[in-house]
């Protein structure tokens, strides 16, 4: 195993503007096989120049892999401004300490990421598979598609500790997301396949939707107007009801199925 | 001496049929054409009178040359400039800020962002069925305005263009044409309409998939309410939309700026889609500032994409939300701003300007507004339309070229970017070497 | 136009126009033209390639208010194409539906100097200019479309082919435009209110057939010496069994004498207008009674608007037909009537190989450009981004010359293939010389732009020249792909613009526009009847309506006078 420690430097967010890192360059696929010099010298974009690792990390090289998959990414310091942590990932493991950025784990094929915090919108985007645990809450846009795109998640497996924003797994194609918490506006918008779970509240969730299936074990307030009652459903000892939508996409293609309490 | 045909630089509806009365090089009176608010827009108002730089907190007349330099000075140093506004000047001023943006590295975005973005967005999910507004005109015998209020904000639309024009199949103007208007409040439109559906404040998503049911003949599922409106009302409103021979929503911010935001839009697109399965239906934006539509248009034909384009990297990366301007301020990224015919002093949340405040900042207007009260480079700039041609886009997507009608020492936005352009590349070009 | 000398030596050059098939040629260019000999040349050796003289596309949307509606709904096409500045060049984004920049940039690696927009509505001309202006490097013009305006519906309707032609001189000058461009005529207009029109229905309103207006544009356009005929997108475009439509719009004008030697109608995108069938179950290629009348008749063009297999961008002034292929795939549609003129629709579309019906338009295209024997009847296109994306140029070009390539590539397909079309079948294969001709030499007579420098390499042409990287005995199909792709050298005007493959120079391209000479009373007559359309139907004004000189910086004017 080896463990790459890349913790941002102080410096790097203390002026006045709070200038993004991207760091999809960064994913254990990428860095395996390099020693701390050459990993130092990978290039990040801070703002519209391209700057060497080592001069915005403190990196430390803990241990060997012989292959991404014995790779583990510690990214530490203050990550609010880094985006795109483990975007494209194919195997591996990152861990973030605090919260992150956009585009966490977005496109990601393989591998784990653990968020010990809450990661902004778009975290999960168009994830093929792999897993992504986001231990606090995520922004909006969680797991969605790119804009234009009709396909969103089609893989993979999402955990949120705490709430997701808007749009949770818009254009979902496969894959599951748990939100443990609250779901804001339009959970699984145009979603058309895998799962979303909701243990807390959701507000019109399933609009749009066509196939796939989505659960809300709290509150669901405004119902969308479009679903059908279909019958009285009992998941693990609970008791549902059961609707088909959405029939403002036609009955032919509403075939999305949303179990409310 | 008066000059016709002259073309109004104020909102979208870019009506080009003014008179206006022009002696001693000043526009005297406005014959014929333009609203009011129209009109004191070319009669002209508080111009900022020199090129500034602030110093010790003061704002220090200078030459154009001196406050180009600075400006350039500032761009070129920039990690993470923001080139903001471009709604209210021409095509050919958006051409040479998008190449200083790509110069730079720049992100750059328009008014549009913080108005009908949510259109565009919504235009990318679904499509947009619409027409220009003389098609409304000649053959609309059902309009609809859905959380706008022209009768304030787009005071020539209906006259020229919708529900009181007359045109070839409409030669009776308003006896021809029903009017539905759906807004949160009784507004001056709505109080004309021959339908008022007044909906609870945050609910029009839930209203346009429930009309998207009905339109589809699933009456049996839609409830007895949906957002504050009955069913009955809702079963009105398709029943005119069904019956019309040519119908059009227009939509505005009360749209696009409420809970649900562009996926509002997506949804009253759809709505859109579900009515033209029975008769012909359109709908279009109703566009503020009158060349906001004109920067998207030239911004998706230069790098791809309408607004919000962040090129730091070279090539563009699109992400509104991420890569728009409120965004960007409030969390505080950007590094130096340029602001170009538009005032964010006024109109951008107070955690933005507190971030301008902090970081360098250029103006380029006609006009003194709030965002001159904290500038650090001031540059004044002709007026559009007025001192100065060239080419806008009207909401509908018609180009129209802007008359010049008096002289003037200002220079145009065009000239003043390419200047600051070619200082940035002196100054790369130096530290090069 | 580059001053100074070039000379390109030691290469093979097909050159159709000038009869020059395969020859070890030099070329001499002065001043950004082709001339007898030079002095003190800068010298290209082009080591035994292919020279040809600089592409030119016949149809093509690369500029307007469609395409560019095109690129703003598409930000999922926009980022497949997305390469960062260099010195040289700008940003480029997009596949199907690429920013102006890399339309130049891709064209011009291809060999390519010249591209006609192929639809310019009117009222929204400037946009088109605009647009053009800023793709580098082609030389270009573009085609407003005039067949659904209410001033030529009227005029068909009373007869008055004088007037009309008066009508059609007045608004190819006022767009600065280049032709008589024909789209589903009749149908658009009914699509104004969600109809659509069949070649002898009755225009909802207006009391005249799309045959009708077909054959009036045809005469109005003969009364001038145009560079080009009427080129037309005909009526029931995508519908199965429209082969029958097609070949009957050809007929509408087979009496017609052309004012000059060439064609009197294109048919645009044939592809699209060859089915059989009458339903998308018992869909058929009818390519082969088309090509049957393309070699019996002398009076029609074509050019073939072949599949790209993949996704791409669907766009057409032809309003109906977009909202018919939206119905098919529930994907995001826009629509734009343009009033008292023409309208627009656009969807995105992905032509699978798994798909009978895709299948056998794949095969149609080719099969268009196989079975036509004379190449100076035919040209190569993709009616971009229609049937596929212009960069799909090479894939055709290697198809058409490798029977093996397409057999290897049917095999991968639906079966359908072998029932519903004849691809399989024809053992035809193209040799540079009848590519040369279908994709500049055919393609400059059509379009008259011979006798103006393009698509030749005469003395006196312009210095336009792509070199390929490939010998003319190279028979791999994916060498030959390869070649047309990236360009060793492509030289406009005497200059380098892409050298190995790169685009080394980015020069602005000229826009040709024709002027037709109308007689002043019938224009005045005609102007009548117009203006009263701006008083009372159009939302522009008469004397904002113009395109202004500021939008077309780079000109190169026609003047077409009336027929003597």
């Amino acid at each position: 195993m080896q463990t790459i420690r890349l913790k941002l430097k102080e410096e790097v967010m203390s002026g006045n503007a709070r200038i993004p890192v991207e760091v999809d360059s960064l994913t254990p696929d990428k860095l395996v096989g390099k020693n701390e010099a050459e990993i130092k010298a990978v290039k990040v974009w801070w703002g519209n120049k391209e700057e060497n690792t080592g001069e915005l990390f403190d990196v430390r090289v803990e241990g060997e892999a012989g292959s991404a998959e014995e790779v583990k990414i510690v990214m530490e310091g203050d990550l609010s401004r880094v985006k795109h942590i483990g975007d494209g990932m194919k195997a591996g493991e990152i861990e973030a300490i605090g919260d992150v950025d956009m585009h966490c784990g977005a496109m990601m094929t393989g591998g784990k990421i653990t968020v010990k915090g809450n990661a902004d919108c778009w975290a999960g985007r168009e994830m093929k598979g792999g897993e992504l645990i986001i231990e606090g809450d995520a922004g909006a846009n969680l797991c969605a598609m790119y804009r234009g795109e009709m396909t969103g998640m089609t893989g993979g497996k999402v955990t949120v500790g705490g709430n997701a924003g808007e749009c949770a797994g818009q254009y979902m194609a496969g894959g599951e997301i748990l939100i443990k918490g609250n779901a804001e506006l339009l959970a699984g918008l145009n979603m058309h396949g895998g799962k979303i779970t909701i243990e807390g509240d959701a507000v019109m969730p399933g609009a749009d939707m066509t196939s796939g299936e989505i659960a809300v074990k709290g509150k669901v307030q405004d119902m969308m107007p479009s679903f059908k009652f279909a019958e009285a459903a009992t998941i693990e000892g609970e008791e549902y009801k059961k609707y088909i939508g959405d029939l403002a996409m036609t009955e032919k293609k509403a075939k999305g199925v949303l179990y409310v309490k | 001496m008066e000059i016709t045909d002259v073309v109004c630089a104020l909102c979208g509806c870019v009506c080009d049929d003014l008179v206006v009365e022009v002696e001693d090089n000043e526009v005297k009176k406005v014959k014929k054409g333009a609203c009011s608010v129209g009109k004191s827009k070319l009669m002209g108002h508080g111009r900022i009178k020199s090129p500034a730089i602030r110093e010790n907190g003061s704002l220090k007349e200078c030459s154009y040359d001196d406050a180009i330099k600075k400006a350039a000075g500032i761009l070129a140093a920039a990690r993470r400039p923001l080139l903001y506004g471009w709604s209210s000047t021409v095509c050919e001023a958006d051409k040479v800020g998008i190449e200083l943006a790509e110069e730079i590295g720049a992100v750059i975005d328009n008014t549009a962002s913080v108005c009908h973005g949510p259109s565009v967005l919504a235009i990318q999910d679904v499509g947009l069925p619409s027409c220009t507004l003389g098609e409304v005109k000649n053959r609309a015998d059902l309009v609809i305005y859905w959380g706008a209020n022209p009768t304030d904000a787009h005071a020539n639309h209906m006259k020229r263009y919708s529900y009181i024009s007359k045109g070839y199949w409409t030669a009776e103007g308003k006896k021809d044409k029903k009017l539905i208007v759906v807004d949160v409040r009784e507004t001056k439109t709505a109080k004309v309409a021959d339908v008022f559906i007044r909906i609870e404040q945050g609910k029009d998503f839930l209203v346009f998939s429930a009309l998207r049911a009905l339109l589809l003949g699933y009456e049996d599922v839609v409830p007895e309410e949906v957002g504050g409106v009955s069913k009955k009302d809702l079963l009105e409103a398709v029943r005119l939309m069904k019956e019309a021979k040519f119908g059009i929503t227009f939509f505005g911010m009360g749209v696009t700026q409420s809970t649900g935001r562009h996926n509002n839009i997506v949804n009253a697109i759809q709505m859109t889609r579900a009515a033209h399965t029975h008769t012909k239906f359109s709908i279009m934006p109703m566009r503020g500032h009158y060349n906001v539509n004109g920067f998207n248009q030239v911004c998706t034909w230069e790098t791809g994409y309408p607004f919000s384009v962040d090129l730091s990297r070279g090539y563009a990366w699109y992400n509104p939300g991420e890569t728009s301007s409120t965004d960007l301020l409030v969390r505080r990224e950007c590094d130096a701003a340029l602001f170009i015919a538009t005032d964010p002093g006024a109109h951008f949340p107070g955690e933005s300007i507190r971030h301008l405040a902090k970081i360098p900042v250029i103006q380029i207007d006609p006009f003194a507004n709030p965002t001159t009260e904290f500038a650090d480079v001031v540059i004044p700039a002709a007026i559009s339309g007025i001192e100065s041609e060239g080419n806008v886009y009207r909401m509908d997507n018609i180009p129209i070229r802007l008359r010049k009608v008096v002289d003037t020492e200002y220079l145009p936005d065009e000239e003043i970017l390419e200047k600051i352009l070619e200082e940035v590349r002196a100054i790369r070009e130096k530290e090069g070497e | 136009m580059a001053e100074g000398e070039l000379l390109i030596k030691n290469g093979v050059v097909y050159d159709p126009i000038n009869g020059v098939n395969g020859e070890k040629k030099d070329i001499c260019i002065r001043d950004g033209k082709v001339v007898e000999e030079v002095k003190n040349p800068k010298v290209i050796d082009a080591g035994g390639r292919v020279v040809m003289p600089g592409g030119v596309d016949i149809h093509s949307h690369i500029a307007g208010g469609k395409v560019n509606s095109g690129r703003l709904f598409r930000p999922e096409d926009g980022r497949r194409g997305l390469e960062a500045k260099t010195k040289v060049c700008r940003m480029q984004s997009g596949y199907s539906v690429p920013n102006t920049f890399a339309t130049g940039y891709r064209y011009a690696k291809m060999g390519y100097t010249f591209v006609m927009e192929a639809a310019m509505p009117p009222l929204a001309a400037r946009h088109t200019h605009e647009e053009i202006v800023d793709i580098p490097i082609l030389d270009n013009a573009a085609l407003p479309l005039i067949d659904n305006n209410w001033m030529t519906l009227d005029y068909v309707k009373s007869g008055d082919i004088d007037l009309l032609t008066a009508y059609i001189a007045w608004i190819i000058k006022a767009t600065k435009g280049y032709g008589v461009k024909i789209v589903n005529p009749g149908g658009t207009e009914a699509w104004a209110w969600g109809k659509n029109c069949d070649l002898n229905d009755t225009v909802p309103y207006f009391d005249v057939t799309p045959a009708e207006i077909v054959k009036s544009l045809g005469e109005a356009n003969e009364k001038f010496e145009m560079p080009h005929s009427i080129h037309v997108h005909t009526n029931m475009l995508g519908h199965p069994g429209n082969f029958g439509v097609t070949m009957a719009t050809y007929d509408l004008v087979k009496g017609i004498k052309p004012s000059k030697d060439r064609q009197v109608l294109h048919a645009t995108h044939t592809q699209f207008h060859s089915y059989g069938g009458t339903n998308w179950g018992d869909f058929e290629s009818k390519a082969d009674a088309i090509a049957d009348y393309v070699n019996k008749n002398e009076h029609v063009t074509i050019d073939i608007g072949s599949i790209i297999l993949g996704d791409t961008t669907t766009m057409t002034a032809d309003g109906p037909m977009e909202y018919s292929l939206y119905q098919i795939t529930g994907r995001k549609w826009t629509n734009h009537d343009v009033e008292l003129e023409t309208g627009s629709g656009i969807t995105p579309f992905l032509y699978s190989g798994k798909s009978p019906v895709n299948t056998i338009q794949w095969a149609i295209g080719q099969e268009l450009a196989l079975l036509v024997k004379d190449p100076w009847k035919v040209a190569l296109t993709t009616d971009h981004p229609n049937a596929g994306p212009f960069i799909g140029y090479p894939i055709l070009i290697s198809m058409l010359m490798s029977k093996k390539r397409r057999e290897e590539s049917a095999a991968d397909m639906h079966s359908a293939i072998y029932d519903r079309a004849a691809l399989p079948s024809i053992d035809r294969e193209y040799d540079l010389y009848e590519i040369a001709i279908i994709t500049r030499g055919m393609t400059a007579k059509a379009l008259g732009l011979h006798e103006h420098g393009k698509g030749h390499l005469g003395v006196g042409a312009d210095g336009d020249v792509a070199i390929y990287d490939m010998s003319p005995e190279e028979r791999d199909a994916g060498k030959i792909q390869k070649a047309f792709l990236n360009t060793k050298y492509t030289i406009k005007g005497g200059e380098i613009v892409v050298k190995d493959g790169e685009v080394v120079a980015t020069p602005a391209g000229k826009t040709y526009f024709v002027t037709p000479e109308c007689d002043d009373t019938l224009t005045e007559e005609m102007l009548k009847k117009l203006k009263d359309k701006f008083e009372h139907y159009y939302s522009v004004t008469f004397n904002n309506y113009p395109v202004q000189d500021a939008y077309v910086p780079n000109p190169y004017e026609i003047k077409a006078p009336m027929r003597g």
